[in-house]
């Protein structure tokens, strides 16, 4: 008797086949992108998303060609910082124009498609149930966005994850091989031993970990211009993989944050610097080796 | 999944899907050598796992009947059905070569893009939306 092997093809089902079809279009999709970052922590909270888009405003101040996919889908947030929460979606000839951020990012984020008073719901044949089968509908849903989204030619594309450890290591099973992963850490114990195990858990596949950035690294005050601390543990975020930088808690980059204002340039502050610098230690790590983002 | 015909040691094909029916999908296939006839008939659990991978059973024409709107999203975005606003003016025309740019983009993204890029068209004093609005539109926004 035949075994499940010795047949070729699904018998018409197509379901592999799609699947496959679906893989070779986001890998085309991307093929203009030149480094693929995710940045992700494993703990909630961290400031993971005010990161991603600073950073990525201090590489676009660079002139980089950088665009942002806010993988959060079920709390995105990089639609408001960026100010395209009303963002028209054009049809191109055969993708959707990526909408722009007034900085020039380029932007996916499901904020400019739902609502903030309104939460992610998907069509469901087994209701009540969502455990089983909630984390692939979303996974094809990323996999819609990168097949379906014009990213053409990009220095970087920088993925904000969601929040939980499993959820990083599943964004880095899914996303090509190539895509390099940032950490962001608080200078706190409790987030430095999620981070970690998220550390431990990526190290295992054959993505490359760059480092990471320990947030909220004391609190800029514009006043005095001093940065005091928020946290009292002294090393409370130092990980076993290269640091490549700190950044204070700014309450103004926040404000701009909540008002969707996208700064041009980075402010002339010890946070702007900051960014600065992490910008510029990210360049550095992802062309450093033979290899870049693998 | 694949089926076998055990007797005949063939694969067999499928041959028809028919629509969703309180969850549960009904898959017919057939063996090519013997004729023989039998149904896959899924639990709401086995559909929507199947259904959560963005793909549809069975060849295009076949997949059109399993689903009403053909959209693995659909639903995806309360509210948003692409259906004009009460509050907004009649309805903006839609070229064939406009329509078609419009069809290539993903379901879950339409209604958003149809209705923005109407609302475009009508604050630009136009009531057609062509391919040069579409041009227009990506102009305008910086894309």
């Amino acid at each position: 008797m035949k075994r499940y092997h010795d047949i070729v093809g699904d018998g018409g089902s197509r379901v592999l086949e799609q699947v496959v079809e679906q893989r070779a279009r986001i890998t085309d999709g991307l093929a203009g992108v030149r480094h693929l970052v995710a940045i992700g922590s494993g703990k909630g909270g961290v400031g993971k998303s005010t990161l991603t888009f600073h950073l990525a405003s201090a590489l676009r101040a660079r002139g980089l060609r950088i665009a942002i996919l806010d993988a959060d889908f079920n709390g995105p947030s990089q639609a408001r910082m960026g100010g395209i929460q009303d963002a028209v979606f054009v049809p191109g000839s055969t993708k959707v124009a990526l909408p722009r951020t007034t900085n020039g990012i380029g932007m996916f984020s499901m904020g400019s498609l739902i609502p903030e008073s309104e939460a992610l719901a998907f069509e469901s044949a087994a209701r009540g149930e969502s455990h089983t089968w909630r984390a692939t509908r979303e996974f094809a849903l990323l996999g819609e966005i990168l097949a379906s989204f014009d990213w053409g030619t990009l220095d970087l594309l920088i993925f904000d994850l969601p929040p939980g450890a499993e959820r990083t290591v599943q964004y880095a099973d899914y996303l090509e091989p190539r895509t390099s992963f940032l950490l962001v850490t608080i200078p706190s114990e409790v987030a430095r031993g999620v981070v970690a195990r998220s550390v431990a858990a990526l190290s295992k596949g054959p993505h490359r970990i760059l480092g990471y950035v320990e947030n909220m690294s004391g609190y800029y005050c514009h006043d005095c211009g001093a940065i005091k601390p928020l946290f009292t543990s002294p090393d409370g975020s130092r990980l076993e993989i290269p640091c490549l930088g700190s950044v204070p808690f700014d309450p103004e980059l926040a404000r701009q944050c909540d008002v969707g204002a996208p700064l041009p340039e980075l402010p002339e502050t010890p946070v702007g610097r900051a960014f600065a610098h992490i910008a510029q230690q990210l360049l550095d790590r992802l062309e450093s080796t033979a290899e870049p983002s693998r | 999944m694949k089926f076998l015909c055990v007797p005949c040691d063939t694969p067999m094909k499928l041959q028809t899907v028919a629509p969703p029916e309180r969850g549960s999908l009904s898959i017919v296939y057939s063996c090519p050598e013997c004729g023989y006839e039998m149904a896959m008939l899924t639990n709401a659990y086995e559909t929507q796992v199947v259904q959560s991978l963005g793909v549809r059973i069975g060849p295009a024409e076949a997949s059109a009947e399993t689903s009403k709107s053909g959209c693995p999203f659909a639903g995806m975005i309360p509210g948003e059905d692409g259906r004009p606003r009460a509050s907004e003016p009649g309805p903006v025309r839609w070229t064939a070569a406009a329509e078609a740019r419009l069809a290539n983009i993903p379901e879950f993204v339409r209604p958003m893009a149809k209705t923005g890029i109407e609302r475009f068209a009508r604050e630009n004093g136009a009531i057609e939306v062509d391919e040069k609005i579409l041009d227009q539109a990506r102009e305008f926004f910086g894309m």
